[in-house]
Protein backbone atom coordinates (compact mmCIF):
# COMPACT_ATOMS: atom_id res chain seq x y z
CA UNK A 1 0.00 0.00 0.00
CA UNK A 2 1.19 3.54 -0.73
CA UNK A 3 2.48 5.66 2.14
CA UNK A 4 -0.07 8.36 1.36
CA UNK A 5 -2.88 5.89 1.75
CA UNK A 6 -1.41 4.58 5.02
CA UNK A 7 -1.11 8.14 6.33
CA UNK A 8 -4.71 8.85 5.46
CA UNK A 9 -5.80 5.68 7.24
CA UNK A 10 -3.63 6.60 10.26
CA UNK A 11 -5.19 10.06 10.49
CA UNK A 12 -8.69 8.65 10.11
CA UNK A 13 -8.09 6.07 12.84
CA UNK A 14 -6.98 8.85 15.17
CA UNK A 15 -10.21 10.75 14.51
CA UNK A 16 -12.22 7.59 15.21
CA UNK A 17 -10.24 6.90 18.38
CA UNK A 18 -10.86 10.37 19.74
CA UNK A 19 -14.54 10.19 18.94
CA UNK A 20 -14.78 6.82 20.67
CA UNK A 21 -12.90 8.34 23.58
CA UNK A 22 -15.70 10.87 24.13
CA UNK A 23 -18.25 8.05 24.27
CA UNK A 24 -16.12 6.08 26.69
CA UNK A 25 -15.34 8.90 29.10
CA UNK A 26 -18.95 9.99 29.28
CA UNK A 27 -20.31 6.51 29.86
CA UNK A 28 -21.19 5.40 33.36
CA UNK A 29 -20.63 1.67 33.33
CA UNK A 30 -21.30 -0.46 36.34
CA UNK A 31 -20.58 -4.06 37.09
CA UNK A 32 -24.31 -4.50 37.53
CA UNK A 33 -24.93 -3.60 33.92
CA UNK A 34 -21.89 -5.42 32.61
CA UNK A 35 -22.45 -8.75 31.02
CA UNK A 36 -19.91 -11.48 31.07
CA UNK A 37 -18.63 -13.64 28.29
CA UNK A 38 -16.87 -16.88 29.05
CA UNK A 39 -16.91 -16.50 32.83
CA UNK A 40 -17.77 -14.02 35.59
CA UNK A 41 -14.58 -12.03 35.12
CA UNK A 42 -14.57 -11.74 31.33
CA UNK A 43 -16.62 -8.52 31.21
CA UNK A 44 -18.33 -6.68 28.40
CA UNK A 45 -20.51 -3.59 28.49
CA UNK A 46 -22.96 -1.86 26.17
CA UNK A 47 -20.30 0.78 25.59
CA UNK A 48 -17.89 -1.83 24.16
CA UNK A 49 -20.58 -2.87 21.71
CA UNK A 50 -21.73 0.64 20.79
CA UNK A 51 -18.19 1.88 20.23
CA UNK A 52 -17.30 -1.07 18.04
CA UNK A 53 -20.43 -0.57 15.98
CA UNK A 54 -19.66 3.12 15.42
CA UNK A 55 -16.09 2.34 14.41
CA UNK A 56 -16.91 -0.55 12.09
CA UNK A 57 -19.65 1.48 10.40
CA UNK A 58 -17.26 4.37 9.73
CA UNK A 59 -14.51 2.07 8.48
CA UNK A 60 -16.79 0.07 6.20
CA UNK A 61 -18.12 3.27 4.71
CA UNK A 62 -14.70 4.74 3.93
CA UNK A 63 -12.84 1.49 3.13
CA UNK A 64 -15.47 -0.93 1.83
CA UNK A 65 -12.92 -3.31 0.32
CA UNK A 66 -11.05 -3.80 3.60
CA UNK A 67 -11.93 -6.59 6.01
CA UNK A 68 -12.81 -5.94 9.64
CA UNK A 69 -12.05 -7.98 12.73
CA UNK A 70 -13.47 -6.60 15.98
CA UNK A 71 -13.64 -8.09 19.44
CA UNK A 72 -17.37 -7.76 19.91
CA UNK A 73 -18.35 -9.19 16.54
CA UNK A 74 -15.68 -11.85 16.20
CA UNK A 75 -16.87 -15.28 15.02
CA UNK A 76 -14.80 -17.98 16.71
CA UNK A 77 -12.65 -19.77 14.18
CA UNK A 78 -12.30 -16.78 11.83
CA UNK A 79 -8.76 -16.47 10.49
CA UNK A 80 -7.11 -13.21 9.58
CA UNK A 81 -6.98 -12.84 5.78
CA UNK A 82 -3.83 -11.48 4.07
CA UNK A 83 -5.85 -8.67 2.49
CA UNK A 84 -5.97 -5.34 4.36
CA UNK A 85 -7.89 -5.84 7.59
CA UNK A 86 -8.80 -3.41 10.35
CA UNK A 87 -8.34 -5.12 13.70
CA UNK A 88 -10.19 -3.32 16.47
CA UNK A 89 -10.69 -3.49 20.21
CA UNK A 90 -13.22 -0.80 21.17
CA UNK A 91 -12.29 -0.95 24.87
CA UNK A 92 -9.13 -2.72 25.88
CA UNK A 93 -9.29 -2.92 29.65
CA UNK A 94 -13.03 -3.38 30.13
CA UNK A 95 -12.51 -4.46 33.76
CA UNK A 96 -10.71 -1.18 34.44
CA UNK A 97 -13.44 0.71 32.59
CA UNK A 98 -16.13 -0.81 34.78
CA UNK A 99 -14.17 0.06 37.94
CA UNK A 100 -13.29 3.57 36.84
CA UNK A 101 -9.56 2.81 36.82
CA UNK A 102 -8.17 5.07 34.09
CA UNK A 103 -5.94 2.58 32.24
CA UNK A 104 -8.21 1.87 29.32
CA UNK A 105 -7.64 2.20 25.59
CA UNK A 106 -9.17 2.05 22.15
CA UNK A 107 -6.94 -0.08 19.95
CA UNK A 108 -7.19 0.37 16.18
CA UNK A 109 -4.83 -1.46 13.86
CA UNK A 110 -4.46 -2.18 10.18
CA UNK A 111 -2.83 -5.45 9.11
CA UNK A 112 -1.71 -6.29 5.59
CA UNK A 113 -0.31 -9.75 4.79
CA UNK A 114 -0.87 -10.64 8.44
CA UNK A 115 1.50 -7.87 9.60
CA UNK A 116 0.48 -4.75 11.51
CA UNK A 117 1.24 -1.68 9.37
CA UNK A 118 -0.69 1.06 11.14
CA UNK A 119 -1.45 1.27 14.86
CA UNK A 120 -3.38 3.77 16.96
CA UNK A 121 -3.87 3.28 20.71
CA UNK A 122 -5.67 5.97 22.70
CA UNK A 123 -6.32 6.27 26.44
CA UNK A 124 -9.17 8.78 26.63
CA UNK A 125 -8.88 9.17 30.43
CA UNK A 126 -5.31 10.40 30.34
CA UNK A 127 -5.67 11.73 26.79
CA UNK A 128 -2.56 9.85 25.72
CA UNK A 129 -2.30 8.83 22.08
CA UNK A 130 0.23 6.36 20.70
CA UNK A 131 0.53 5.87 16.95
CA UNK A 132 2.71 4.47 14.20
CA UNK A 133 2.88 3.81 10.48
CA UNK A 134 5.27 1.13 9.24
CA UNK A 135 8.57 2.74 8.35
CA UNK A 136 7.61 6.13 9.79
CA UNK A 137 8.42 5.81 13.47
CA UNK A 138 6.22 5.63 16.56
CA UNK A 139 4.96 8.62 18.52
CA UNK A 140 3.23 9.66 21.70
CA UNK A 141 0.69 12.43 21.16
CA UNK A 142 1.94 12.70 17.58
CA UNK A 143 4.90 14.70 18.81
CA UNK A 144 7.22 12.71 21.03
CA UNK A 145 9.19 10.00 19.33
CA UNK A 146 9.27 6.56 20.96
CA UNK A 147 11.18 5.38 22.87
CA UNK A 148 10.88 8.44 25.10
CA UNK A 149 14.46 8.47 26.24
CA UNK A 150 17.80 6.99 25.22
CA UNK A 151 17.43 3.28 26.02
CA UNK A 152 19.77 1.84 28.63
CA UNK A 153 21.37 -1.47 27.62
CA UNK A 154 19.73 -4.56 29.10
CA UNK A 155 22.23 -6.98 30.61
CA UNK A 156 20.13 -9.04 32.95
CA UNK A 157 16.47 -9.68 33.72
CA UNK A 158 17.31 -8.60 37.27
CA UNK A 159 17.46 -4.96 36.10
CA UNK A 160 14.12 -4.99 34.36
CA UNK A 161 10.56 -3.91 34.97
CA UNK A 162 8.38 -6.78 33.71
CA UNK A 163 4.72 -6.39 32.82
CA UNK A 164 2.38 -9.37 33.07
CA UNK A 165 -1.37 -9.92 33.21
CA UNK A 166 -3.26 -12.71 34.91
CA UNK A 167 -6.05 -12.86 32.32
CA UNK A 168 -9.55 -14.21 32.57
CA UNK A 169 -8.72 -17.93 32.51
CA UNK A 170 -8.47 -18.87 36.18
CA UNK A 171 -7.82 -22.59 36.04
CA UNK A 172 -6.00 -25.05 33.85
CA UNK A 173 -2.58 -25.28 32.33
CA UNK A 174 -2.06 -21.75 31.06
CA UNK A 175 -3.18 -20.10 34.32
CA UNK A 176 -0.66 -22.22 36.21
CA UNK A 177 2.11 -21.49 33.71
CA UNK A 178 1.51 -17.80 34.40
CA UNK A 179 1.27 -18.00 38.19
CA UNK A 180 4.36 -20.17 38.59
CA UNK A 181 6.39 -18.13 36.11
CA UNK A 182 5.50 -14.85 37.85
CA UNK A 183 6.83 -16.26 41.09
CA UNK A 184 9.97 -17.45 39.37
CA UNK A 185 10.61 -14.17 37.55
CA UNK A 186 10.37 -12.13 40.73
CA UNK A 187 11.93 -14.67 43.08
CA UNK A 188 15.41 -14.35 44.52
CA UNK A 189 18.39 -15.52 42.51
CA UNK A 190 19.49 -17.75 45.38
CA UNK A 191 16.38 -19.81 44.72
CA UNK A 192 16.75 -19.83 40.95
CA UNK A 193 14.58 -16.81 40.29
CA UNK A 194 15.35 -13.87 38.02
CA UNK A 195 14.90 -11.20 40.74
CA UNK A 196 13.38 -8.79 38.26
CA UNK A 197 13.12 -5.22 39.56
CA UNK A 198 9.37 -5.45 39.61
CA UNK A 199 6.28 -7.12 38.23
CA UNK A 200 3.60 -4.79 37.02
CA UNK A 201 -0.01 -5.48 36.04
CA UNK A 202 -2.26 -2.73 34.76
CA UNK A 203 -5.02 -4.37 32.75
CA UNK A 204 -4.71 -3.26 29.12
CA UNK A 205 -2.53 -5.22 26.69
CA UNK A 206 -2.54 -2.42 24.14
CA UNK A 207 -1.32 0.15 26.67
CA UNK A 208 1.22 -2.32 28.02
CA UNK A 209 2.71 -2.68 24.53
CA UNK A 210 2.84 1.10 24.28
CA UNK A 211 4.66 1.18 27.63
CA UNK A 212 7.25 -1.21 26.23
CA UNK A 213 7.46 0.90 23.07
CA UNK A 214 7.92 3.99 25.25
CA UNK A 215 10.67 2.22 27.18
CA UNK A 216 9.16 2.56 30.65
CA UNK A 217 8.29 -1.11 30.73
CA UNK A 218 11.10 -3.36 29.61
CA UNK A 219 9.25 -6.56 28.82
CA UNK A 220 5.60 -7.60 28.50
CA UNK A 221 4.77 -11.30 28.55
CA UNK A 222 1.27 -12.37 27.68
CA UNK A 223 -0.83 -15.29 26.50
CA UNK A 224 -4.56 -15.63 26.05
CA UNK A 225 -5.32 -12.21 24.65
CA UNK A 226 -6.28 -11.73 21.01
CA UNK A 227 -5.14 -10.10 17.78
CA UNK A 228 -7.31 -7.03 18.47
CA UNK A 229 -5.53 -6.46 21.78
CA UNK A 230 -2.10 -6.39 20.17
CA UNK A 231 -2.28 -5.44 16.48
CA UNK A 232 -2.00 -1.69 16.97
CA UNK A 233 0.46 -2.04 19.85
CA UNK A 234 2.71 -4.28 17.77
CA UNK A 235 2.92 -1.71 14.97
CA UNK A 236 3.88 0.92 17.56
CA UNK A 237 6.35 -1.39 19.32
CA UNK A 238 8.16 -2.30 16.12
CA UNK A 239 8.46 1.28 14.99
CA UNK A 240 9.94 2.13 18.39
CA UNK A 241 12.65 -0.49 17.86
CA UNK A 242 11.10 -3.10 20.11
CA UNK A 243 10.72 -6.75 19.18
CA UNK A 244 7.93 -9.27 19.57
CA UNK A 245 8.60 -12.99 19.97
CA UNK A 246 6.45 -15.90 21.17
CA UNK A 247 5.46 -16.18 24.82
CA UNK A 248 6.50 -19.83 24.55
CA UNK A 249 10.20 -20.50 24.30
CA UNK A 250 11.88 -20.98 20.97
CA UNK A 251 9.76 -19.11 18.43
CA UNK A 252 11.21 -15.79 17.24
CA UNK A 253 8.42 -15.17 14.76
CA UNK A 254 5.03 -15.21 16.48
CA UNK A 255 1.85 -14.90 14.48
CA UNK A 256 -0.33 -11.84 15.01
CA UNK A 257 -3.25 -14.14 15.82
CA UNK A 258 -1.13 -16.57 17.80
CA UNK A 259 -2.37 -15.26 21.16
CA UNK A 260 1.08 -15.64 22.74
CA UNK A 261 3.36 -12.62 22.91
CA UNK A 262 6.61 -11.55 24.49
CA UNK A 263 7.51 -7.93 23.81
CA UNK A 264 10.93 -6.45 24.57
CA UNK A 265 11.80 -2.77 24.34
CA UNK A 266 14.37 -1.08 22.20
CA UNK A 267 17.84 -1.46 23.69
CA UNK A 268 21.06 -3.39 23.47
CA UNK A 269 20.72 -6.97 24.67
CA UNK A 270 17.20 -7.74 23.37
CA UNK A 271 18.02 -11.25 22.16
CA UNK A 272 19.90 -12.23 25.31
CA UNK A 273 16.99 -10.97 27.43
CA UNK A 274 14.57 -13.08 25.38
CA UNK A 275 16.70 -16.19 25.95
CA UNK A 276 16.99 -15.44 29.67
CA UNK A 277 13.25 -14.88 29.92
CA UNK A 278 12.41 -18.07 28.06
CA UNK A 279 14.66 -20.02 30.42
CA UNK A 280 12.46 -19.06 33.39
CA UNK A 281 9.09 -20.04 31.93
CA UNK A 282 7.46 -22.82 33.95
CA UNK A 283 5.91 -25.02 31.28
CA UNK A 284 4.36 -24.08 27.94
CA UNK A 285 1.16 -22.28 27.00
CA UNK A 286 -1.45 -24.31 25.16
CA UNK A 287 -3.44 -21.36 23.82
CA UNK A 288 -3.16 -20.21 20.23
CA UNK A 289 -2.92 -21.57 16.75
CA UNK B 1 -7.45 32.75 75.23
CA UNK B 2 -6.82 29.94 72.80
CA UNK B 3 -4.49 27.33 74.30
CA UNK B 4 -1.19 27.07 72.48
CA UNK B 5 -1.00 23.29 72.83
CA UNK B 6 0.65 22.18 69.66
CA UNK B 7 -1.15 18.85 69.56
CA UNK B 8 -4.62 20.35 69.75
CA UNK B 9 -4.83 21.74 66.28
CA UNK B 10 -8.19 22.98 65.10
CA UNK B 11 -9.72 21.94 61.79
CA UNK B 12 -8.96 25.32 60.17
CA UNK B 13 -5.35 24.96 61.31
CA UNK B 14 -5.19 21.45 59.87
CA UNK B 15 -6.65 22.68 56.59
CA UNK B 16 -3.99 25.36 56.48
CA UNK B 17 -1.36 22.67 56.91
CA UNK B 18 -2.99 20.67 54.11
CA UNK B 19 -2.82 23.66 51.77
CA UNK B 20 0.78 24.22 52.76
CA UNK B 21 1.61 20.56 52.05
CA UNK B 22 -0.06 20.80 48.65
CA UNK B 23 2.33 23.62 47.76
CA UNK B 24 5.31 21.62 48.99
CA UNK B 25 4.13 18.60 47.01
CA UNK B 26 3.90 20.68 43.84
CA UNK B 27 7.43 21.99 44.39
CA UNK B 28 8.64 18.42 44.90
CA UNK B 29 6.80 17.43 41.73
CA UNK B 30 8.70 20.04 39.74
CA UNK B 31 12.01 18.67 41.00
CA UNK B 32 10.93 15.14 40.14
CA UNK B 33 9.87 16.07 36.60
CA UNK B 34 13.12 17.95 36.02
CA UNK B 35 15.23 14.97 37.01
CA UNK B 36 16.72 12.63 34.46
CA UNK B 37 16.73 9.34 36.30
CA UNK B 38 18.04 6.06 35.05
CA UNK B 39 18.37 2.57 36.45
CA UNK B 40 22.11 2.83 36.14
CA UNK B 41 22.21 6.09 38.06
CA UNK B 42 20.34 4.60 41.00
CA UNK B 43 21.79 2.79 43.98
CA UNK B 44 20.77 -0.33 45.85
CA UNK B 45 19.63 -0.27 49.45
CA UNK B 46 18.74 -3.70 50.85
CA UNK B 47 18.86 -5.45 47.49
CA UNK B 48 18.69 -4.83 43.73
CA UNK B 49 14.96 -4.08 43.85
CA UNK B 50 15.25 -1.64 46.75
CA UNK B 51 16.60 1.47 45.05
CA UNK B 52 17.23 5.12 45.76
CA UNK B 53 18.28 7.98 43.53
CA UNK B 54 19.91 11.35 44.03
CA UNK B 55 16.50 12.85 43.32
CA UNK B 56 14.86 10.99 46.26
CA UNK B 57 17.49 12.49 48.55
CA UNK B 58 17.38 15.99 47.10
CA UNK B 59 13.59 16.13 47.20
CA UNK B 60 13.50 14.96 50.79
CA UNK B 61 16.09 17.58 51.74
CA UNK B 62 13.98 20.32 50.14
CA UNK B 63 10.84 19.09 51.88
CA UNK B 64 12.62 18.83 55.21
CA UNK B 65 13.88 22.40 54.87
CA UNK B 66 10.42 23.76 54.00
CA UNK B 67 8.61 21.88 56.73
CA UNK B 68 11.04 22.63 59.52
CA UNK B 69 11.20 26.30 58.53
CA UNK B 70 7.41 26.68 58.70
CA UNK B 71 6.63 24.30 61.56
CA UNK B 72 9.76 24.14 63.70
CA UNK B 73 7.93 22.55 66.63
CA UNK B 74 6.76 19.54 64.66
CA UNK B 75 8.76 16.34 64.32
CA UNK B 76 9.88 14.92 60.97
CA UNK B 77 10.12 11.31 59.75
CA UNK B 78 11.29 10.82 56.16
CA UNK B 79 12.28 7.72 54.25
CA UNK B 80 15.75 8.87 53.31
CA UNK B 81 16.68 10.14 56.78
CA UNK B 82 15.02 7.34 58.73
CA UNK B 83 17.15 5.68 61.41
CA UNK B 84 16.44 2.01 62.09
CA UNK B 85 14.23 1.77 65.17
CA UNK B 86 12.96 5.33 64.86
CA UNK B 87 9.37 5.57 66.02
CA UNK B 88 6.62 8.14 65.72
CA UNK B 89 6.12 10.27 68.80
CA UNK B 90 2.71 11.55 69.89
CA UNK B 91 3.72 15.03 68.81
CA UNK B 92 2.61 16.36 65.45
CA UNK B 93 4.95 14.72 62.99
CA UNK B 94 5.38 15.16 59.25
CA UNK B 95 5.82 11.77 57.61
CA UNK B 96 7.42 12.01 54.19
CA UNK B 97 8.21 9.81 51.21
CA UNK B 98 9.88 11.99 48.57
CA UNK B 99 9.28 9.46 45.79
CA UNK B 100 7.00 6.50 46.37
CA UNK B 101 7.52 4.24 43.37
CA UNK B 102 11.25 4.82 42.89
CA UNK B 103 11.52 1.85 40.53
CA UNK B 104 8.85 3.32 38.27
CA UNK B 105 10.66 6.64 38.48
CA UNK B 106 13.99 5.08 37.43
CA UNK B 107 12.36 3.29 34.53
CA UNK B 108 10.33 6.30 33.45
CA UNK B 109 6.93 4.79 34.19
CA UNK B 110 4.53 7.59 35.18
CA UNK B 111 3.12 6.04 38.38
CA UNK B 112 5.15 7.54 41.22
CA UNK B 113 4.26 10.15 43.82
CA UNK B 114 5.46 12.37 46.63
CA UNK B 115 3.62 11.49 49.85
CA UNK B 116 3.29 14.00 52.71
CA UNK B 117 1.34 13.37 55.90
CA UNK B 118 0.85 14.90 59.32
CA UNK B 119 0.29 12.53 62.22
CA UNK B 120 -0.84 13.52 65.71
CA UNK B 121 -0.72 10.95 68.48
CA UNK B 122 0.45 8.51 65.80
CA UNK B 123 -2.64 8.91 63.67
CA UNK B 124 -2.63 10.51 60.22
CA UNK B 125 -4.77 13.66 60.19
CA UNK B 126 -3.64 15.34 56.98
CA UNK B 127 -2.46 13.63 53.80
CA UNK B 128 -1.27 14.78 50.38
CA UNK B 129 -0.17 12.45 47.57
CA UNK B 130 0.92 14.01 44.29
CA UNK B 131 1.82 12.18 41.06
CA UNK B 132 3.51 14.86 38.97
CA UNK B 133 3.60 12.65 35.86
CA UNK B 134 -0.18 12.53 35.65
CA UNK B 135 -0.85 15.72 37.55
CA UNK B 136 -3.09 13.85 40.02
CA UNK B 137 -3.21 15.49 43.46
CA UNK B 138 -5.00 13.50 46.17
CA UNK B 139 -5.52 15.14 49.55
CA UNK B 140 -7.53 15.00 52.75
CA UNK B 141 -7.86 16.68 56.11
CA UNK B 142 -9.53 14.88 59.00
CA UNK B 143 -13.24 15.65 59.04
CA UNK B 144 -13.20 17.39 55.65
CA UNK B 145 -13.42 14.61 53.11
CA UNK B 146 -10.95 13.52 50.42
CA UNK B 147 -10.38 15.15 47.05
CA UNK B 148 -8.73 14.32 43.73
CA UNK B 149 -7.57 17.43 41.91
CA UNK B 150 -6.51 16.77 38.33
CA UNK B 151 -4.05 18.53 36.05
CA UNK B 152 -6.81 20.62 34.49
CA UNK B 153 -7.70 21.99 37.94
CA UNK B 154 -10.97 20.07 38.25
CA UNK B 155 -11.71 18.70 41.72
CA UNK B 156 -13.66 15.62 42.62
CA UNK B 157 -14.75 14.65 46.11
CA UNK B 158 -13.94 10.96 46.63
CA UNK B 159 -16.15 8.19 47.93
CA UNK B 160 -19.49 9.84 47.18
CA UNK B 161 -21.08 7.10 45.10
CA UNK B 162 -19.64 3.80 46.22
CA UNK B 163 -20.60 0.74 44.25
CA UNK B 164 -21.87 -2.20 46.26
CA UNK B 165 -19.33 -4.98 46.77
CA UNK B 166 -20.70 -8.27 47.98
CA UNK B 167 -17.63 -10.48 47.73
CA UNK B 168 -14.09 -10.65 46.39
CA UNK B 169 -15.58 -12.06 43.17
CA UNK B 170 -16.72 -8.48 42.38
CA UNK B 171 -13.47 -6.83 43.39
CA UNK B 172 -10.47 -5.34 41.65
CA UNK B 173 -7.58 -6.03 44.02
CA UNK B 174 -4.21 -4.30 44.28
CA UNK B 175 -1.16 -6.18 45.52
CA UNK B 176 2.52 -5.43 45.18
CA UNK B 177 5.44 -7.85 44.96
CA UNK B 178 7.75 -5.95 47.30
CA UNK B 179 11.48 -6.36 47.41
CA UNK B 180 11.66 -9.30 49.80
CA UNK B 181 11.64 -12.19 47.31
CA UNK B 182 12.38 -15.18 49.50
CA UNK B 183 11.21 -16.61 52.81
CA UNK B 184 7.82 -17.02 54.48
CA UNK B 185 6.54 -13.48 53.73
CA UNK B 186 7.31 -14.03 50.03
CA UNK B 187 5.60 -17.44 50.08
CA UNK B 188 2.51 -15.89 51.67
CA UNK B 189 2.38 -13.02 49.23
CA UNK B 190 2.72 -15.16 46.11
CA UNK B 191 0.25 -17.74 47.38
CA UNK B 192 -2.32 -15.04 48.15
CA UNK B 193 -1.91 -13.43 44.72
CA UNK B 194 -2.73 -16.75 43.10
CA UNK B 195 -5.60 -17.48 45.49
CA UNK B 196 -7.21 -14.08 44.79
CA UNK B 197 -7.32 -14.96 41.12
CA UNK B 198 -7.96 -18.71 41.06
CA UNK B 199 -11.33 -20.08 40.01
CA UNK B 200 -13.74 -20.80 42.83
CA UNK B 201 -13.98 -24.44 41.80
CA UNK B 202 -10.27 -24.71 42.57
CA UNK B 203 -10.57 -22.98 45.93
CA UNK B 204 -9.80 -19.42 44.86
CA UNK B 205 -11.75 -16.18 45.20
CA UNK B 206 -11.93 -15.40 41.47
CA UNK B 207 -11.67 -11.66 41.95
CA UNK B 208 -12.12 -9.43 38.90
CA UNK B 209 -8.40 -8.95 38.55
CA UNK B 210 -5.15 -8.02 40.24
CA UNK B 211 -3.31 -4.76 39.72
CA UNK B 212 0.30 -4.08 40.66
CA UNK B 213 1.17 -0.48 39.98
CA UNK B 214 4.33 0.01 42.03
CA UNK B 215 3.34 2.72 44.50
CA UNK B 216 1.62 1.95 47.81
CA UNK B 217 0.71 5.61 48.32
CA UNK B 218 -1.06 5.71 44.98
CA UNK B 219 -2.66 2.29 45.58
CA UNK B 220 -4.27 3.74 48.74
CA UNK B 221 -5.46 6.73 46.71
CA UNK B 222 -6.88 4.51 43.98
CA UNK B 223 -8.90 2.68 46.65
CA UNK B 224 -10.05 6.07 47.95
CA UNK B 225 -11.12 6.95 44.41
CA UNK B 226 -13.03 3.67 44.16
CA UNK B 227 -10.97 2.51 41.16
CA UNK B 228 -9.58 -0.37 43.21
CA UNK B 229 -11.69 -2.15 45.84
CA UNK B 230 -9.04 -3.79 48.02
CA UNK B 231 -5.35 -3.12 48.63
CA UNK B 232 -3.63 -5.83 50.64
CA UNK B 233 -0.03 -5.17 51.56
CA UNK B 234 2.63 -6.08 54.07
CA UNK B 235 6.18 -4.83 54.27
CA UNK B 236 5.98 -1.26 53.11
CA UNK B 237 6.59 1.52 55.61
CA UNK B 238 4.80 4.31 57.48
CA UNK B 239 6.02 6.93 54.98
CA UNK B 240 4.46 4.97 52.09
CA UNK B 241 1.01 4.90 53.64
CA UNK B 242 0.48 7.69 56.17
CA UNK B 243 -0.97 10.14 53.65
CA UNK B 244 -2.94 7.54 51.68
CA UNK B 245 -4.38 6.26 54.97
CA UNK B 246 -6.18 9.48 55.89
CA UNK B 247 -7.19 10.06 52.26
CA UNK B 248 -8.84 6.63 52.20
CA UNK B 249 -10.56 7.07 55.57
CA UNK B 250 -11.91 10.46 54.55
CA UNK B 251 -13.27 8.88 51.36
CA UNK B 252 -15.30 6.46 53.48
CA UNK B 253 -12.83 3.61 53.21
CA UNK B 254 -11.71 1.20 55.88
CA UNK B 255 -8.12 0.46 56.92
CA UNK B 256 -7.36 -2.74 58.80
CA UNK B 257 -4.31 -4.93 59.15
CA UNK B 258 -3.08 -7.21 56.38
CA UNK B 259 -2.89 -9.88 59.08
CA UNK B 260 -6.03 -11.60 60.33
CA UNK B 261 -7.89 -10.31 63.32
CA UNK B 262 -6.50 -6.81 63.75
CA UNK B 263 -9.15 -4.16 63.07
CA UNK B 264 -7.07 -1.33 64.56
CA UNK B 265 -3.65 -1.47 62.94
CA UNK B 266 -1.02 1.10 63.80
CA UNK B 267 0.21 3.30 60.98
CA UNK B 268 3.80 2.11 61.58
CA UNK B 269 2.83 -1.57 61.70
CA UNK B 270 3.82 -2.32 58.09
CA UNK B 271 0.63 -4.37 57.69
CA UNK B 272 -2.18 -2.75 55.76
CA UNK B 273 -5.42 -3.58 54.04
CA UNK B 274 -7.50 -0.81 52.55
CA UNK B 275 -11.11 -1.33 51.51
CA UNK B 276 -13.04 1.10 49.30
CA UNK B 277 -16.07 3.02 50.52
CA UNK B 278 -19.16 0.84 50.81
CA UNK B 279 -21.64 -0.05 53.52
CA UNK B 280 -19.68 -1.00 56.64
CA UNK B 281 -21.13 -4.50 56.58
CA UNK B 282 -19.90 -5.07 53.02
CA UNK B 283 -16.46 -3.75 53.87
CA UNK B 284 -16.21 -6.00 56.92
CA UNK B 285 -17.35 -9.00 54.94
CA UNK B 286 -14.58 -8.42 52.38
CA UNK B 287 -12.02 -8.09 55.19
CA UNK B 288 -13.19 -11.38 56.71
CA UNK B 289 -13.00 -13.04 53.30
CA UNK B 290 -9.39 -11.95 52.78
CA UNK B 291 -8.37 -12.95 56.30
CA UNK B 292 -10.00 -16.35 55.84
CA UNK B 293 -7.93 -16.86 52.68
CA UNK B 294 -4.79 -16.49 54.76
CA UNK B 295 -5.56 -19.49 56.94
CA UNK B 296 -2.72 -19.81 59.42
CA UNK B 297 -0.51 -17.55 57.35
CA UNK B 298 0.54 -14.08 58.40
CA UNK B 299 3.24 -11.57 57.58
CA UNK B 300 6.07 -11.17 60.05
CA UNK B 301 8.28 -8.11 59.65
Amino acid sequence: MELDELREIHDFLITLAKRAGETITSAKPSTGAAGSKKNSVDLVTETDQAVEKAISTSLKEKYPSFSFMGEETYEPGTRLPPSPTFIVDPIDGTTNFVHGYPYVSISLGLAVNLQPVVGVVYNPFTRTLYSAIAGQGAFMNQSERLPLREPEPMHDLGELQVCVEWGSDRSGNDFHVKAHTFRRLAGSKEEGGAMVHSLRSFGSAALNLCGVASGNLDVYWEAGCWAWDVCAGMAILKEAGGIMVDANPGNWDPSLEGRRYLAVRNGEGQKEIVEQFWSHIQGRFEVGV
Amino acid sequence: MKPKLVDNLSIPELKKICNFLKGVAKAAGKMILAADPSVDGSEEKNNTSDRVTATDKAVEAMIHAELTANYPDFDFLGEESFKAGQKLSKKPTFVVDPIDGTLNFCHGFPNAAVSLALTIRRKPVVGVVYNPFRGDLFYATQGCGAVLQKADGSKKKLGLNPRPISSLNDCLVAVEWGNQRTGPNWQLRTRMAMDFMTAKKDGGRMCHSLRSSGSAALDFCYVAAGWIDVFWEGGCWVWDVAAGWIILLEAGGLVVSANPGDWEPGVEGRLYMGIAAAERQQQESIVEEVWAMMGEGKFVF
